[in-house]
C-alpha cells in the first residue's frame, strides 16, 4: 500500500484577502483541496504591515513579519500565502534577517518577550509557486477536464511576486505555465513588468489610475479577453479601475480579472458559484460562455 | 588673474551654485549602513533607474537624481521630496541596475529617516494609525459574502495583538502620536 | 651581416623592442633624446594594469633580477644594445634596409660609466641634478644654462673624474636596416585652455605633475601638497577631457587619461590620509579591464560630477572655489578645493612632425600613421619602418609593449 504523504503548509491569509477577497480565499482552498495540499490557516498572527509599515518603520515591519515567519518555523511547515503584498513582506524580512546577523538579534530579542526566536529554517512562498513547484504541471494538467482552450489571458504577475528576484526567486515563467496548464494561451503584451498603481493609491490616485489604464489598454489592444492575478491588491485595482476609466477616460475596456485559482477552478470543472465569479466586478460572463459553448 | 575675497553679497552672476560645504557628506555613509544602502556608491548615474521607472517623467527628481543626491550629500532635499512616497515600489529600477544599487531599498531607506524626522505624507500616517489601532489594513466587513463562500465568518486564526504590540514600542506610535 | 635597427625613443615601447630584438641577436641602435630612458612612465610611480613600477611588468618578471630591475640591467648588460643618450635625429638618407641616418649626440657632460651617483657635485651646484633614483644611465646630469663655480669645483674634485664641463656636441651617421619610430607621447600644457587657468595660479596643475607630486620618491614624500605653499592638499578636483575631444585642439580621445585620473583618484583616497577627490567629466571611459578602477574609486568616495566647470575663483588662501555645472542635476555646484588637476591632451612629442615628413610617411591626428589603416598591421608605418608605442597614438603600457613586440616579430620575419 502507497500512503501518500500530503504536504502541509501554513497558510498566511493576511488583511486583505479575507476581508476583500473571500472568493480568492475559497478558491484557494478548493484547488488546494484538488491536489492534496493541506493549508491550515496560521494562528495569532494577522496583517504583514505592507509596503506602507516597510516605509515608516522598517524595525516594526521587520518585527511583525519576523513573528509570522517564527511562528511558522514553530510548526515546521513552509508558508503560503495568496497576497503578492504578504509574499513580498515576508519573503523580504526573510532574506534580509537571513543575510545580517545584526538585525536578527535585534528582532530576536524583542521577539524573546513571546518566547519566540527567528531561525530562518522554513521559507515563506507564494501559493502559486508552492503549486508549481510541489505539485507540478504535469500533475496540475491531469486534473484538468474543462480545458479553457482559445482563451486569451494577459497575467499581470505583480511587482512584489517577481522583484527583486534575489528575494523573491520568482519566475514569470511559472505563472505562464500555470495558465497554459488550464488550455489557455498566455497573451503577451508590452507594459508587462509595469505596476498596476494600487501602491500609490494613497498617495497620488490620477497616477494609479492612469497606471492601471495604461496596463489594461496594453493588455486589450494585444488581445487579452481576461486578466490573471495573483494577489488582492492588484486584482482590486485592475477590477475596480475598469469601472472608474469609464467616468475619468471614457474608455471601456470590458476585461474581466480573475484570480488565478477560479481560471484553474473553472478548467477543473468547478462551477461559477464555486469560484465565486459573481464577486467580481467586471462581469465574467464571456469565460462561461465559452466553458459551456 | 585676479583673487577675491570671500563673497558675502549675491552672486557676481546669474549662477546661483550649491555650496558643496553645507551639504551633509555624512548622508551618504547614513544611507550606506542602512538596509540594502552597501551598493550605493557603485551608482555611475547612467539613469537606467530612470529609464526603468514608469512614473519619472512626472517627477521633479528623477531616481537617478535622488541617488546623485544622496552621493553629494543632499540631505534636506531627498528627505523633504514628494518622490520618494510616490515611488510605487514595483523595483523595476532596482531590477535594472547595472550596478547592482538597491535603488528602491534604498527609497525605502530614506523613508525611513523621513519618518524618523516627521516628514510623511498623512495619508500614510493614516495607515500607520489604521494598523496601531486596529491591527490590520483591512478588517472584515462583508463577513455573509465570507459565509457566501463557505468560509468561516471570522478569519480563523486573526490575532491583531502580536502587531500592535510591536508597533506600540517602534517609530510607528511615535509618527501617529506626534500626528495627534 | 644585416646591419642595425634603429629604434627612436626609449621610453617603454622603444626599450622593449630594443631589448627583444637583442635578445634574439639582433644590434640595435636605442637613441634617446633625454638623459635618462623611461620616457613618461618614468614619471608615473604606479603603472596601470598591475599597479607596479612599469619597470617590473609581470611579462617581464621570468628574467633573472627581476626586481633589480630588468630594463636597467638589460640595457647595461646587452651588448648587441648600442644606447646613445642625450641625442637627436637628423637627416635620413638611403633605401630601405639600408638607411644612412644622421645622430646628433648631445655634449656628453657626465661620463655614465665613470659617474657614481656619490652626490658630490649635487652639494656643490644646482647645475647638476639626479633626475630619478631609477634613471638609466646611473648618473647625474648637467645643465649648462646653470653653470657656476660651484659646477667648476665639482668638475675638479669629482673622485671618479666623471665630469667634463667642456664637452662638445658631435655628430654621427649610422647605417641601420630599419628603423622603429618609438617617440611616445607628450602631456599638453593646456595653456591656451583659457577656461582652465593653467599657468595662472600654482594650485592648477595637469595630471603628470600630480604623478610627480604623489610619487613616494618626490620632495613631499607622496603626499599630496600645493605647490603653492607645500600644505597638504586635503580637497582635489580633476577635470577630464582638457583638450581632448575638441575640435579646437585634439579631436581625438586620448584614451588613457580616465584611467590615470582614476588610478590617482584611488592612490589619494586609499593610500594618503583624508583627502577628498572629485571628477568632473563628460563621459568616463575606461575601456576594457580598467573599469576596475572606476567601480573602485567609486566604492572609496571619490566624487563624480558630470558637466563641466563653469567658474573658478582663487581665494587669498590659495584655494580655489570651483563652480561646476552638474548636468546630470541639472543644478550648479560650487567646491572650495586645494589642488585643480588637468587630465590634458596627450599630443605627439615634439619633432614627430619633422619625423613623418623626412621619412615620408603618414599623420594621423599628428601621430605617425600606419600604412594601411584597415590593416591588422598597425605596426608597420612604412617600407621598414615601424612604430609601436604612443608614437601611434595615446597607448596604455600593455599596448605599448605588445606593439613593440609586435614589431620585433615583423623584423624578426623579414630577416628570415
Amino acid at each position: 500500500m502507497v500512503i501518500s504523504k500530503m504536504p502541509v503548509y501554513n497558510l498566511y491569509m493576511g488583511c486583505s484577502v479575507p476581508a476583500n477577497y473571500p472568493n480568492y480565499e475559497a478558491a484557494t482552498f478548493k484547488i488546494a483541496k484538488a491536489y492534496d495540499m493541506q493549508l491550515e490557516y496560521m494562528e495569532g498572527v494577522g496583517c504583514c504591515g505592507s509596503p506602507n509599515l516597510r516605509a515608516i518603520d522598517y524595525m516594526g515591519w521587520l518585527t511583525v513579519n519576523a513573528r509570522t515567519l517564527a511562528i511558522a518555523e514553530k510548526n515546521g511547515h513552509d508558508i503560503v500565502t495568496p497576497c503578492n503584498g504578504c509574499f513580498a513582506s515576508l519573503k523580504d524580512a526573510y532574506h534580509f534577517l537571513k543575510h545580517d546577523a545584526d538585525y536578527r538579534k535585534k528582532v530576536n530579542a524583542i521577539l524573546k518577550k513571546e518566547s519566540l526566536e527567528f531561525k530562518g529554517t522554513i521559507t515563506p512562498r507564494h501559493f502559486v509557486e508552492a503549486l508549481y513547484t510541489d505539485i507540478g504541471i504535469e500533475e496540475i494538467k491531469k486534473k484538468v477536464t474543462k480545458p479553457l482552450d482559445g482563451v486569451g489571458i494577459a497575467i499581470h504577475y505583480g511587482c512584489h511576486l517577481l522583484r527583486p528576484v534575489d528575494v523573491t526567486e520568482f519566475r514569470p515563467e511559472y505563472l505562464d505555465e500555470l495558465v497554459q496548464a488550464t488550455g489557455a494561451s498566455v497573451v503577451e503584451y508590452p507594459l508587462w513588468k509595469q505596476c498596476c498603481g494600487a501602491t500609490v493609491l494613497p498617495v497620488d490616485e490620477n497616477v494609479a489610475i492612469r497606471l492601471a489604464r495604461d496596463k489594461i489598454k496594453s493588455m486589450k489592444e494585444s488581445g487579452a479577453e481576461f486578466i490573471t492575478v495573483v494577489c488582492p491588491a492588484c486584482g482590486n485595482q485592475l477590477d475596480l479601475q475598469q469601472l472608474g476609466l469609464k467616468e475619468s477616460y471614457g474608455e471601456e475596456y470590458n476585461l474581466p480579472v480573475l484570480l488565478y485559482p477560479q481560471i484553474l477552478g473553472l478548467a477543473l470543472g468547478m462551477d461559477e458559484e464555486e469560484v465565486g465569479l459573481s464577486m467580481n466586478r467586471v462581469p465574467a460572463d464571456p469565460i462561461l460562455d465559452h466553458l459551456t459553448g | 588673474m585676479a583673487e577675491t575675497e570671500e563673497s558675502t553679497g549675491p552672486p557676481a552672476t546669474l549662477i546661483d551654485p550649491i555650496e558643496m560645504s553645507k551639504l551633509d557628506t555624512k548622508f551618504r555613509e547614513e544611507i550606506h549602513s542602512m538596509p540594502n544602502g552597501e551598493e550605493l556608491s557603485a551608482c555611475f548615474a547612467c539613469s537606467t533607474c530612470t529609464a526603468a521607472c514608469p512614473i519619472a517623467n512626472i517627477w521633479k527628481y528623477k531616481p537617478h537624481q535622488l541617488i546623485r543626491m544622496i552621493l553629494l550629500g543632499m540631505r534636506d532635499e531627498v528627505l523633504s521630496s514628494d518622490e520618494i512616497w510616490l515611488c510605487l515600489t514595483c523595483f523595476q529600477c532596482q531590477e535594472r541596475c547595472p550596478q547592482k544599487v538597491r535603488v528602491t531599498d534604498i527609497f525605502f531607506d530614506c523613508k525611513n529617516l523621513a519618518a524618523e524626522e516627521g516628514k510623511v505624507p498623512p495619508n500614510i500616517v493614516g495607515l500607520g494609525k489604521e494598523l496601531l489601532e486596529k491591527g490590520q489594513l483591512y478588517t472584515v466587513t462583508a463577513d455573509w459574502e465570507r459565509e457566501d463562500m463557505g468560509l468561516e465568518p471570522d478569519v480563523p486564526g486573526l490575532s491583531v495583538d502580536g502587531l500592535r504590540n510591536i508597533l506600540k514600542e517602534t517609530r510607528t506610535s511615535k509618527l501617529v502620536d506626534g500626528d495627534k | 651581416m644585416s646591419n642595425p635597427v634603429l629604434i627612436i625613443g626609449a621610453g617603454v615601447a622603444g626599450m622593449t623592442a630594443a631589448v627583444e630584438l637583442a635578445d634574439s641577436g639582433i644590434k640595435t641602435i636605442l637613441v634617446e633624446r633625454q638623459e635618462t630612458v623611461g620616457g613618461n612612465a618614468l614619471d608615473l610611480y604606479k603603472a596601470f594594469p598591475t599597479d607596479d613600477c612599469f619597470y617590473c611588468f609581470e611579462g617581464n618578471r621570468w628574467r633573472p633580477g627581476i626586481r633589480k630591475c630588468f630594463y636597467r640591467s638589460a640595457l647595461t648588460d646587452q651588448p648587441n644594445i648600442s644606447l646613445r643618450m642625450n641625442s637627436e635625429i637628423g637627416d635620413i638618407s638611403g633605401a630601405p634596409d639600408q638607411f644612412s641616418v644622421k645622430l646628433k649626440v648631445g655634449p656628453g657632460y657626465v661620463n655614465p660609466k665613470k659617474c657614481t651617483m656619490c652626490g658630490l657635485c649635487l652639494e656643490k651646484s644646482e647645475a647638476f641634478r639626479l633626475l630619478s633614483p631609477q634613471c638609466q644611465p646611473q648618473a647625474v646630469v648637467y645643465d649648462p644654462t646653470k653653470a657656476d663655480d660651484g659646477a667648476k669645483q665639482a668638475e675638479e674634485e669629482c673622485p671618479t673624474k666623471a665630469i667634463n664641463l667642456g664637452a662638445q656636441p658631435t655628430e654621427e651617421t649610422v647605417q641601420v636596416s630599419d628603423i622603429v619610430i618609438a617617440t611616445g607621447y607628450h602631456e599638453m600644457q593646456p595653456v591656451n585652455v583659457d577656461e582652465y587657468n593653467y599657468g595662472k595660479h600654482p594650485n592648477i596643475i595637469t595630471q603628470l605633475e600630480l604623478a610627480k607630486i604623489i610619487d613616494p620618491i618626490g620632495e613631499s614624500g607622496g603626499v599630496p601638497v600645493r605647490p603653492s605653499d607645500g600644505k597638504p592638499a586635503k580637497r582635489v578636483m580633476m577635470v577630464q577631457c582638457v583638450g581632448s575631444r575638441d575640435e579646437n585642439y585634439y579631436p581625438y580621445c586620448s584614451k588613457i587619461c580616465c584611467i590615470f585620473a582614476l588610478k590617482h583618484a584611488n592612490i589619494l583616497t586609499q593610500e594618503r590620509d583624508d583627502v577628498k577627490v572629485s571628477v568632473v567629466y563628460m563621459d568616463i571611459r575606461t575601456y576594457d579591464r580598467y573599469e576596475r578602477y572606476y567601480r573602485e574609486s567609486r566604492n572609496t568616495g571619490v566624487e563624480f560630477v558630470r558637466g563641466r566647470v563653469s567658474l573658478i575663483e582663487p581665494r587669498k588662501d590659495d584655494t580655489l572655489d570651483i563652480t561646476v555645472y552638474d548636468s546630470l542635476l541639472d543644478k550648479y555646484l560650487k567646491f572650495s578645493v586645494d589642488l585643480f588637476v588637468l587630465s590634458s591632451a596627450l599630443e605627439p612629442s615634439e619633432g614627430t612632425d619633422k619625423l613623418i615628413e623626412t621619412l615620408g610617411i603618414k599623420s594621423t591626428s599628428g601621430f605617425v600613421g600606419m600604412v594601411d589603416p584597415a590593416s591588422e598591421n598597425e605596426v608597420v608605418v612604412g617600407d621598414h619602418i615601424y612604430a609601436c608605442g604612443a608614437a601611434l597614438g595615446p597607448a596604455e603600457v600593455p599596448e605599448s609593449v605588445t606593439q613593440a613586440r609586435a614589431v620585433v616579430s615583423k623584423i624578426l620575419q623579414s630577416r628570415k
